[in-house]
């Protein structure tokens, strides 16, 4: 069968609008390609600079894109609807294709995803293929807290990853249980935890200041609750001194720290009793007697010493009876929260051995 | 090709009687019309129980600090309606539904190749359900539609029920997939080469494989995740010797050529309304028909653009970001297809239409966003966040189901014989398309400025634009209401439609509406394209389709 095509002819109305669509999509480029991103979130590393330069470039050409096409829809669907004039079984132009345009169609997205390619691996080797050099440190998920391990030093931080500005970071990342992803969305990365597998990421913090680590993996009931810990970036003698008291703080972690505190407070002494009327006067205003999740200021406190799923205390230490006592004596201010010391919470010593004796019965 | 029409009374016009009683006819029925309709039926009743679970999802994280909900309960939430709008809905409806009512019937053919299997897989879909849902009485799923382990192995009970449900969804959909490519290949009727297939026709031809072979690995991975829970074999736990990534692999192996299976017979759809309402040749026919088949090739060979943060080898990462913008140029293809088709047009604004119209933007925003995350490093920073939820919901919201809603205006009237209310159309389009952008729109933003996915509770700085969304959702929640309580009212006093109120040309549309049990009296003979509207219907052997004589010929035993 033999067919015709009616000649195309596009009309002003056609190159108006394709102009006019042009200008918006120019602009819409113009404004990505000057959209104050650092500013919307901060660029903690180098290689937030270099994934924000690429997604200017995606936003940009998408948008221009999005233009053109809703663009012409609307357009060809306001112009070539069936006018009230016309008769009802009026047909439209019968075109059946245009090689030319198919063609054309076809070859220039190719070119624009070729350049996107390329654009894409320059960044992606930098970020994966990266020399391990500089700084080594260890990140680990646990549910449902980070932990971060520093060269020479066993233990595990738990409160904030605490970097030097500055300084190229190889930051290898496992998991204790099941997977997490660990982002910093001020790094623009993330890399997932996985139990039995060692990911890493390269980059060198650039900007002082803290960014939130957050988990992106769903990873069990609490993942929502791990978006409380931060990534600090320090300038280089203030990450020394930490590093250094952080040092100092393990080497005699494991013997000292418990012995003085038990010293302190005895704990043999605490009545139970007491320590729930003292409770439901001094705790209940932050704390509820209910599972970690049930936060009121402070977490819920049900099965603080005991449950397994209960995480580390504010400070980061493991929830002992000693270092709850520690806790309640001394008082905490830090990245994860604070905790008011005895005097401000007008608690003697006795009070903390009641109140810690209380605790230990919550299972 | 030389054809000749049957001779009325010839061998192809032999009709099996219709099946008698109530059971047989509507419940175990082996009319591919009947099952395509128990299909469309079943999906609808799980979206309105996943719709649900979609709002208590969203009156939870009004509130930052949740509280609606405990974590664990919006955990089940969250996951039962992520497997309930893939599994239960989608899937089932645009393959299992559409694909049943509307493609033996474009094909020219009196019913799919093995009705009675066609029977057996649909009867595997409520049961299946059914148990999704039980799985709340003992602790559903909480570890999302993609279940990873090693953290679905500690979910409770609900989770080895989840694995048997889907596993049973599996089974149907990898049956329904051999049933209709056997129909595509062997029942078309005399002088249908494939140039001369309805588009709708190439959508199912080209997804029918995807079903067959992806499915399948996917009951793999859910028989190893059953086996693990259920009797200890370690296939996932590290601890044990598992690999947690060989769940991942095997798991997108199916699930990315799934959103293939979603949204390729919804191509099928939109390629079916535009001609038909713009009064003209779809626009590159041949280009649209290819690219289906070159979506379902590729489409296996990307599926590991879902781990590019879970550790591959590096160079394992390239070649899947290279093969997805790949699949970026036939997708872009169909899109300026549809376009040009309505240019030049005369538009009739059909409420069909109108979804069609704004399947382009909505999908087309979801494809853009899915370049975006193709890209590794950009990936790096989106994935697992809202980014990622707002991109799946603009494919399968914005594409797929605004897809379906077109696709049912458009075929209502021959599946019952009469329309559905345009007015109220019209409301539900309008609602519809200001809810899914004022819920999907502002999730890109909450994504990339720190807000992970799956969370019951969030940084209160997106506490505004959440409650934004929900409110909004709540519209495209009214939208859908006013849809069914059309699709319902319409079935008795919808205005009658008569055979072909559209002037559509694809050949369910020559038949009565409803059309009979056996579909046509004489098996037609096609003799060209069908969108060539300036020509007669290109059909021979349908003269006494719209009449009462001859009366059918039955033939042998039921």
């Amino acid at each position: 069968m033999e067919h015709r095509e009616p000649a195309v002819h596009l009309d002003r109305g056609f190159w108006a609008v394709t102009f006019a669509l042009a200008i918006v999509a120019a602009l819409s480029v113009f404004a990505w390609v000057v959209a104050p991103i650092s500013g919307w979130l901060p660029e903690a590393a180098n290689k937030a600079q270099q994934i924000d330069a690429l997604f200017r470039f995606l936003a940009a050409s998408g948008t221009a894109l999005f233009v053109f096409v809703v663009g012409y829809l609307l357009y060809f669907a306001i112009a070539f609807r069936r006018r009230a004039n016309d008769p009802p079984d009026a047909l439209g132009v019968q075109i059946h294709d245009n090689n030319a345009l198919e063609f054309w169609w076809t070859l220039i997205p190719t070119i624009f995803l070729v350049i996107l390619v390329v654009f894409s691996i320059k960044i992606w080797a930098g970020i994966e293929l990266g020399p391990n050099t500089g700084l080594t440190v260890e990140a680990i998920g646990h549910q449902w807290y980070f932990t971060f391990r520093y060269p020479q030093i066993n233990g595990e931080v738990t409160n904030a990853m605490h970097l030097p500005v500055g300084q190229p970071v190889t930051l290898r990342l496992t998991s204790a249980d099941v997977i997490h992803s660990f982002w910093v969305p001020g790094m623009r990365m993330k890399a997932d935890m996985v139990p039995g597998l060692i990911n890493t990421l390269h980059f060198t913090p650039r900007r002082v200041g803290r960014y939130q680590i957050i988990c992106a993996e769903f990873c069990g009931t609490l993942h929502g609750e791990m978006d409380k810990q931060w990534f600090v970036v320090d300038p280089p003698v203030k990450y020394a001194a930490w590093y250094d008291a952080w040092q100092k703080k393990n080497s005699t972690a494991s013997n000292a720290l418990p012995v003085q505190s038990n010293a302190r407070v005895a704990f043999g002494a605490g009545d139970a009793k007491i320590g729930q009327q003292l409770f439901s006067q001094k705790c209940t205003a932050c704390h509820a007697l209910g599972p970690f999740s049930q936060r009121i200021v402070g977490p819920g406190l049900l099965g603080v010493l005991h449950d397994p799923a209960h995480p580390n205390l504010v400070n980061g230490d493991k929830a002992t009876r000693e270092n709850v006592a520690e806790i309640l004596q001394n008082g905490y201010k830090g990245d994860m929260g604070q905790m008011p010391n005895q005097t401000a919470n007008a608690l003697s010593n006795t009070d903390i051995a009641n109140l810690v004796a209380y605790l230990d019965t919550l299972k | 090709m030389a054809v000749t029409a049957p001779q009325p009374g010839g061998i192809a016009d032999h009709i099996h009687p219709e099946p008698q009683g109530f059971i047989r006819k509507y419940v175990f029925s082996i009319d591919h019309k009947i099952i395509g309709i128990q299909y469309i039926v079943t999906s609808f009743v799980f979206m309105i129980l996943g719709g649900l679970l979609a709002e208590l999802i969203r009156i939870q994280l009004m509130n930052a600090n949740g509280g609606f909900m405990t974590p664990d309960t919006y955990n089940e939430v969250y996951t039962i309606h992520g497997s309930t709008m893939v599994w239960l809905v989608i899937v089932p409806m645009v393959t299992g539904g559409f694909g049943n009512f509307v493609f033996p019937l474009q094909i020219g053919a009196r019913d799919v190749a093995f009705p009675w299997l066609n029977m057996v897989s649909f009867w595997m879909f409520p049961p299946a359900g059914l148990l999704l849902y039980a799985s709340f009485l003992v602790g559903a799923p909480v570890a999302g539609w993609t279940e990873y382990p090693p953290v679905s192995l500690q979910g409770g009970p609900g989770t080895s029920m989840w694995c048997v449900a889907i596993f049973l969804v599996g089974v149907g959909t990898t049956l329904t997939g051999i049933n209709f490519l056997v129909t595509a290949l062997k029942m078309r009727a005399p002088g249908m080469t494939f140039t001369r297939m309805p588009l709708f026709v190439w959508a199912q031809f080209a997804t029918a494989p995807l079903v067959m072979i992806a499915t399948t690995a996917l009951a793999a991975a859910l028989a190893a995740l059953f086996m693990e829970r259920q009797f200890g074999v370690p296939f996932y736990d590290p601890t044990k010797g598992g690999s947690p990534l060989l769940w991942q692999h095997m798991f997108w192996f199916y699930s990315h050529p799934a959103v293939y299976i979603m949204i390729l017979p919804v191509f099928g759809i939109i390629s079916e309304i535009f001609p038909t309402f713009a009064r003209k040749p779809i626009f590159g026919y041949k280009m649209i028909a290819f690219s289906s088949i070159s979506i379902a090739l590729l489409g296996f060979m990307v599926w590991a653009h879902h781990m590019f943060t879970s550790g591959l080898a590096p160079f394992l990462q390239l070649p899947f970001m290279i093969m997805t913008m790949v699949i970026a140029i036939p997708t872009g293809i169909k899109v300026f297809s549809w376009l040009a088709t309505l240019w030049g047009g005369k538009i009739q604004y059909t409420t069909a239409m109108l979804f069609a119209i704004a399947f382009i933007a909505t999908f087309t925003l979801g494809g853009i966003s899915g370049v975006f995350l193709a890209a590794i490093p950009f990936d790096l920073w989106a994935h697992g966040t809202y980014f990622i939820v707002a991109h799946i919901h603009y494919v399968l919201v914005g594409g797929s189901l605004t897809g379906i809603f077109a696709g049912m205006f458009y075929w209502y009237p021959k599946m019952t014989g009469r329309f559905m209310n345009e007015t109220l159309g019209r409301w539900t389009f309008w609602l519809f398309v200001i809810g899914l952008n004022g819920t999907f729109v502002p999730m890109h933003w909450l994504g990339l400025m720190g807000m992970p996915r799956r969370v019951a509770e969030y940084d209160p700085q997106f506490q505004t634009i959440n409650q934004v969304e929900s409110l909004f959702s709540f519209v495209m929640t009214l939208a859908i209401l006013l849809f069914f309580v059309n699709a319902l009212w319409s079935i008795r006093h919808g205005k009658r439609a008569g055979h072909n109120p559209w002037h559509a040309r694809t050949l369910e549309w020559q038949i009565p509406s409803p059309p009979p049990y056996y579909n046509f009296k004489h098996i037609p003979t096609v003799l060209a394209n069908p969108y060539a509207f300036d020509e007669p219907v290109p059909y021979a052997g349908l003269e006494d389709e719209l009449t009462d004589s001859p009366a059918p010929i039955p033939a042998g035993a039921y």
